[in-house]
């Protein structure tokens, strides 16, 4: 399958798409973020209950592993939200614990509402994770975004942030979340996008790639939905022309080969799902008709 | 949308467990009284019990939701608020006012109400070691929501003349919330929460209906 991702297209459209990554074997599938060129890898770390542990040491020390696997297999993002409960607290602790981490791309989110609150929010969260300054901040679920906008937007300037960006998680905000794209300066979108939900290769993707904004995105794994529909049944024996040893990998290989997609952040609490979740990063991704070739298997199942 | 694992749940309510110790036997004690006080109808047994019940309410509030569990569930905070508001209205109207009495009688109603309460404090923790988490991880009798709200809702069934509506609003989100929690996080035994919760709504309206 040498060279199978120099002609891919968008699924929908049948545009042609001749850039899209390619890695040879050994070497990590990485993207530029536009609006900078900075490079990072095309897997990250989600940490969406996984990662609220609470104060218990035995499962906080269980996650220092699955953070250190990730940053041994060649993974930089990791994702949080101050609306994950003790995830930043725990991550903090986790890069606390590791001498791997050097790679780490930081990025969390604001989730509150007022200028001084988000201030507070941010600062807050920047002594949980133990950093002076975040590589990305999002806003999270278009709360208060304008007033968060303005004051990111001032800390980029002054060098307190080096990205800034807009999530949500939600398909019906995806309309509101255009709006913010089509109408200010962003380093980054976030918004889910999988096998199963395919909504935003029709207007979110495209726009995203045209207007030069890195796309991360999340559950990819549609919450765990697509193994329960799907893991049951085995994998097609062409899989292993795109790499894909497990259901994880396929469906990751699936949402990364989307030339629009920078960073998709499957979340895990466990180090053996982190080490298939990070395949993904290594051997070649599909091009178009392989990821029509994908849905179609899926969706026989 | 629950922002922790099962796992997570367990293993805080197992830290919850042990750093309250013996705070659930003594939860036990004042059930136990406020149970045998239901046989023996007064104001000033049901301002006892109405304070118990209140300070049930009151604990889960500060101590389970608000110290405890606000660090893993964003929404902690909002159920905290909530249980501290339902204790404040139990006070108010069995303790302060003492307009309402909890009265055993031998009819439906009352044999319902005193079941609700001997649920509480033997089933639910039976089932909950029958399916698998049992001490330490248990949800354990006036210092866990759940058995609390079952607890209640058999002694707001004995109230005389009935329960105002307001004082059940909070018991019936929890039923929403912690029946939830059922298939969510896998706590089986819960299913007594929406089970008593339906049985307090139906002779809460045969009792309106009956008043009026």
């Amino acid at each position: 399958m040498q060279g199978i991702a120099s002609t891919g297209a968008l699924i929908t459209t049948g545009q042609l798409l001749p850039d899209i990554a390619q890695a040879q074997p050994g070497t990590f599938q990485a993207r530029a973020i536009p609006s900078t060129g900075e490079r990072i890898p095309i897997v990250g770390m989600g940490s969406w209950i996984t990662f609220n542990v609470g104060p218990s040491q035995k499962l906080r020390d269980a996650r220092v592993k699955v953070l250190q696997t990730f940053f041994d297999l060649g993974g930089a993002m990791v994702d949080s939200s101050p609306m994950y409960g003790s995830s930043e607290d725990v991550i903090g602790y986790c890069l606390k614990q590791i001498d791997n981490d050097r790679a780490l791309f930081s990025a969390t989110k604001v989730w509150t509402v007022s200028e001084a609150m988000g201030k507070r929010q941010m600062k807050r969260s920047a002594d949980l994770w133990g950093l002076e300054k975040f590589d990305l901040m999002q806003i999270h679920n278009l709360l208060d975004w304008e007033t968060h906008l303005r004051t990111l937007t001032a800390w980029k300037e002054q060098g307190r942030v080096r990205h800034l960006g807009i999530t949500t998680s939600h398909g019906r905000r995806h309309g509101d979340l255009m709006k913010v794209m089509q109408s200010q300066p962003l380093d980054f979108v976030q918004f889910t996008y999988n096998i199963g939900d395919r909504e935003a290769e029709k207007r979110l993707l495209p726009f995203a790639r045209d207007k030069g904004i890195a796309v991360i995105i999340n559950r990819p794994f549609r919450r765990g939905d697509l193994f329960s529909r799907y893991a049951r049944h085995p994998l097609p024996e062409w899989a292993a022309d795109i790499g894909c040893e497990n259901w994880a990998q396929f469906f990751l290989k699936f949402v990364i080969s989307h030339p629009a997609v920078t960073c998709a952040i499957p979340a895990t609490s466990r180090v053996d799902h982190m080490v298939e979740n990070m395949g993904a990063l290594k051997g070649p991704l599909p091009d178009a008709r392989m990821r029509r070739r994908m849905v179609q298997y899926v969706e026989s199942l | 949308m629950i922002p922790f694992s099962p796992e997570v749940f367990f293993a805080l309510f197992e830290e919850y467990n042990l750093a309250i110790w013996p705070a659930q036997l003594v939860a036990y004690g004042l059930g136990l009284l406020a149970l045998a006080l239901v046989f023996k109808p007064s104001v000033s047994g049901s301002a006892i019990i109405g304070a118990i019940l209140a300070v049930f309410w009151l604990w889960n509030g500060v101590v389970y939701h608000w110290m405890f569990f606000a660090p893993i569930n964003f929404a902690a905070p909002v159920f905290a608020a909530l249980f501290v508001l339902e204790a404040l209205l139990l006070i108010w109207r069995f303790v302060i006012r003492r307009d309402l009495m909890f009265e055993f009688r031998r009819d439906f109603a009352g044999s319902a109400g005193v079941t609700l309460m001997i649920f509480a404090l033997t089933v639910y923790p039976l089932l909950g070691l029958a399916s698998g988490h049992g001490w330490p991880q248990s949800a354990s009798f006036g210092v866990a929501p759940s058995p609390t709200v079952i607890f209640s809702f058999g002694a707001f069934i004995l109230a005389r003349p009935h329960m105002p509506v307001f004082a059940l609003v909070v018991p019936f989100i929890w039923v929403l919330i912690g029946g939830s929690a059922i298939w969510l996080i896998g706590i089986p035994e819960d299913v007594l929460l929406p089970a008593a919760g339906l049985v307090t709504l139906l002779l809460f309206v045969r009792r309106k209906r009956h008043l009026t």
